[in-house]
């Protein structure tokens, strides 16, 4: 045993002792109950093809949503739009599709940009005005409930775009099983969607734990003010959060419409509880300054496991609104009484910084 | 407050005024006369109390700076609870329709008593309260409609008029009327907005920040729980759907009504104004046959225009008062800096900044 390797293994124990206290280790534990139970007590649970997959499938949607809220907190801001903006984004793939015939990838570019413009838009607007992000997201929202409807009532005869160009079936409903090498082919239960959703995933997680850039963006959101005399241009980081925020949301809006097969007005209209609840409950403060991808992804997966169990057990989607909220609630009250007891423990101010800095994980 | 004539000329009030007006008239020569008739009339006040109750319950949200989600799902619940109390346990109609009130002001009050002791934002408190009573909502009715039929006392009351205007409309203007009193006349309305305006400084003038916040919702609460009471009124049953698109109508009133939405501020007289409006775009809506999403995109813009321009109106206001200040005093604002310590000297440079970092607290 060489003296380098002790403190390396020591801090990598550490790390996994940390882990431990995590919400991300709680919601990993209870994810795995759930599962158990489920299977145990409905084997038909573990069908690959018929339950697995489409709950793979929503899963991948939904962290994307997750993200696309995730994102936000960071600068202290929040995005209520993000079902909109998903819509507004996939009304205009829809349209390069149908009217204007383009190619899968370039169709995906115009509503990534969209989503893009509508959040840029949204950021501006906050930051240049200084009202409160929920009042401008929630305006934003209005506007576009109204719009996206209207605009599909002209442009399209039956209120949705059908055009499939080539391959969105593919990363809509087709499987693992659909990609062979020779004559091994995948397992049908898992959906090629999760490709580039894991993509996604791991280039947010970069952004926030790895570049200057993400850094720059937790400084703004736990203290503006200070952000602001180290010199980051604060209100070019809200736009550009904002933007993220909204690309990533047209992206799940382009995720939804493949796994359902068109584009309608009713993309999105679910997405803002959903979006809330994946990253509250992976442990991303609604204050700034701290964001968790895998966090979101496990938050989102227990959601989504509730909502399956629920349907396997026969309970209607009511009691499903009920737990939302309450769970909502007891992992935020939760996640104060920690910081509570986190501040008494240790008063020296210096604490701040550091566990910003420790707590940055993709 | 003041209101004298010169206030609201130069308000937004007067603005509101003259957009009713000119769009009545239009709405009433395109219709050819019919808009203005009297059953298109009562059609247009009885659907109008709703709006106004709903906006007065967001604005005392918005006035000690907070907002309330769960509107719709709070007068949703309370209609529907009245419907079940009286169609499946025998209340007396009266009994269960006014016991809308008290479940209104029950859950606001829970709003705020999570909100103070979690202190989680209310926003978050108020989105989970909203799916959970949505899904109460759905849990007491699914999928059948409680006919008003079980109530016939309270929809002959929707159905009355006092002068020409029906009475429910004459409640929205009354509960109107005790809410200005309440914020110009009550030493509570006053703490909310004290509360509402300088969290801060309301703490130093002995005010309970905690109070304020559990009092703002409770009231918004009961007044969600008038407009259920209206709803059952008015519509000839209840069902899940109530509340479902109270959302928006609740933000447009008090926003284009011209509440400050940094807290501090109420306008009772633009708020009424503006669920006004909404309400004649909806009613050419009908006239002109329109898509019901044209409603909601107007509306939206109008709501997301009147934010930034409310918010421009304000820096402008600001400094104007600053600039008239300092001419007047000119002297005065250093010393008192200095006196106060380095302290009073940071918050004079963050004020600086607040134009921006109020938006992301």
């Amino acid at each position: 045993m060489s003296a380098a390797a002790e403190p390396a293994r020591e801090a990598g124990g550490r790390a996994f002792v940390r882990f431990l206290a995590t919400s991300r280790f709680f919601l990993l534990v209870i994810i795995v109950i759930l599962v158990t139970v489920f299977g145990a007590a409905k084997p038909a649970f573990f069908n690959g093809p018929f339950v697995i997959a489409p709950l793979l499938t929503s899963i991948s949607i939904y962290t994307v949503v997750g993200l696309s809220q995730m994102v936000v907190p960071p600068v202290g801001h929040m995005n209520l739009a993000v079902g909109q903006m998903a819509s507004f984004g996939a009304i205009f793939m829809g349209m390069s599709y149908q009217l204007w015939h383009a190619p899968l990838i370039l169709g995906l570019l115009i509503g990534l940009v969209a989503g893009a413009a509508i959040g840029t838009l949204t950021g501006w607007l906050i930051a240049r005005t200084g009202v409160n992000s929920f009042i401008v997201t929630l305006a934003m929202s209005f506007a576009l409930i109204g719009l996206v409807p209207t605009m599909y009532s002209w442009l399209s005869t039956s209120a949705a775009f059908t055009v499939k160009p080539a391959g969105l079936d593919v990363i809509g409903q087709a499987s693992f099983a659909n990609l062979c090498i020779g004559s091994t082919c995948g397992t049908n239960a898992v959906p090629l969607i999760v490709l580039p959703v894991i993509v996604t995933m791991l280039l947010i997680g970069y952004l926030y734990s790895r570049t200057r850039f993400g850094r720059e963006l937790l400084v703004t959101g736990s203290n503006i003010h200070a952000a602001e005399l180290s010199g980051i241009p604060t209100g070019r980081r809200i736009i550009f959060v904002h933007a993220l925020s909204g690309a990533l949301a047209a992206l799940a809006g382009f995720l939804l419409a493949a796994s359902i097969g068109s584009f309608t007005p009713t993309i999105g209209g679910e997405f803002m509880l959903q979006s809330f609840v994946g990253p509250i409950l992976g442990g991303t403060l609604l204050a700034g300054g701290y964001v968790s991808v895998t966090g979101t992804l496990l938050g989102i997966t227990l959601m989504l496991l509730i909502r399956k169990g629920l349907e396997l057990f026969g309970l209607g989607i009511e009691t499903l609104n009920v737990l939302l909220g309450l769970i909502l609630l007891i992992a935020l009250s939760a996640d104060r009484i920690r910081n509570i007891r986190r501040r008494r423990k240790v008063v020296a101010p210096v604490v701040s910084e550091d566990a910003v800095a420790e707590e940055v994980s993709a | 407050m003041k209101r004298s004539l010169r206030g609201f000329v130069k308000s937004q009030n007067l603005t509101l005024a003259i957009i009713i007006l000119v769009g009545a008239v239009l709405l009433g020569v395109q219709s050819g006369g019919g808009f203005l008739s009297p059953i298109s009339r009562t059609t247009f006040f009885t659907f109008l109390a709703v709006p106004i109750l709903i906006g007065l319950a967001q604005m005392i949200t918005l006035a000690v700076g907070q907002l309330n989600l769960a509107v719709g799902s709070i007068g949703g619940f309370a209609a529907c609870f009245a419907g079940v109390a009286i169609s499946s346990f025998g209340a007396p109609p009266w009994v269960g329709a006014l016991s809308t009130l008290v479940v209104g002001a029950l859950v606001g009050l829970l709003n705020g008593w999570l909100i103070v002791v979690t202190r989680i934002n209310g926003f978050i408190v108020t989105l989970a309260t909203m799916t959970i009573f949505a899904g109460l909502q759905y849990a007491l009715v699914s999928t059948r409609t409680i006919s008003s039929t079980q109530w016939p006392e309270i929809y002959a009351l929707g159905k009355s008029a006092v002068l020409g205007i029906p009475t429910i409309f004459w409640i929205a203007l009354i509960v109107a009327g005790l809410v200005a009193f309440y914020f110009t006349h009550m030493i509570g309305g006053r703490r909310l907005l004290a509360s509402g305006d300088n969290d801060h400084a309301a703490l130093l003038a002995g005010i309970s920040n905690d109070r304020s916040v559990v009092v703002a919702h409770t009231l918004s609460g009961l007044l969600c729980g008038v407009a259920a009471f209206v709803t059952l009124a008015s519509l000839s049953g209840v069902n899940q759907s109530i509340g479902g698109d109270w959302l928006l109508p609740s933000f447009a009133a008090p926003i284009i009504g011209g509440v400050s939405l940094t807290g501090g501020s109420v306008a009772i007289l633009g708020t009424v104004f503006a669920a006004t409006i909404v309400r004649l775009v909806d009613s050419a809506r009908a006239i002109f046959q329109l898509d019901p999403a044209w409603v909601n995109f107007v509306v939206g813009a109008v709501v997301l225009g009147s934010v930034a321009l409310g918010r421009a109106r304000q820096v402008r206001d600001a400094r104007r008062a600053g600039a008239a200040r300092a001419k007047a005093t000119p002297a005065a604002a250093t010393p008192a800096a200095v006196a106060l310590g380095p302290e009073a000297s940071t918050g004079a440079t963050l004020t600086v900044e607040s134009a921006t970092t109020r938006g992301t607290k």
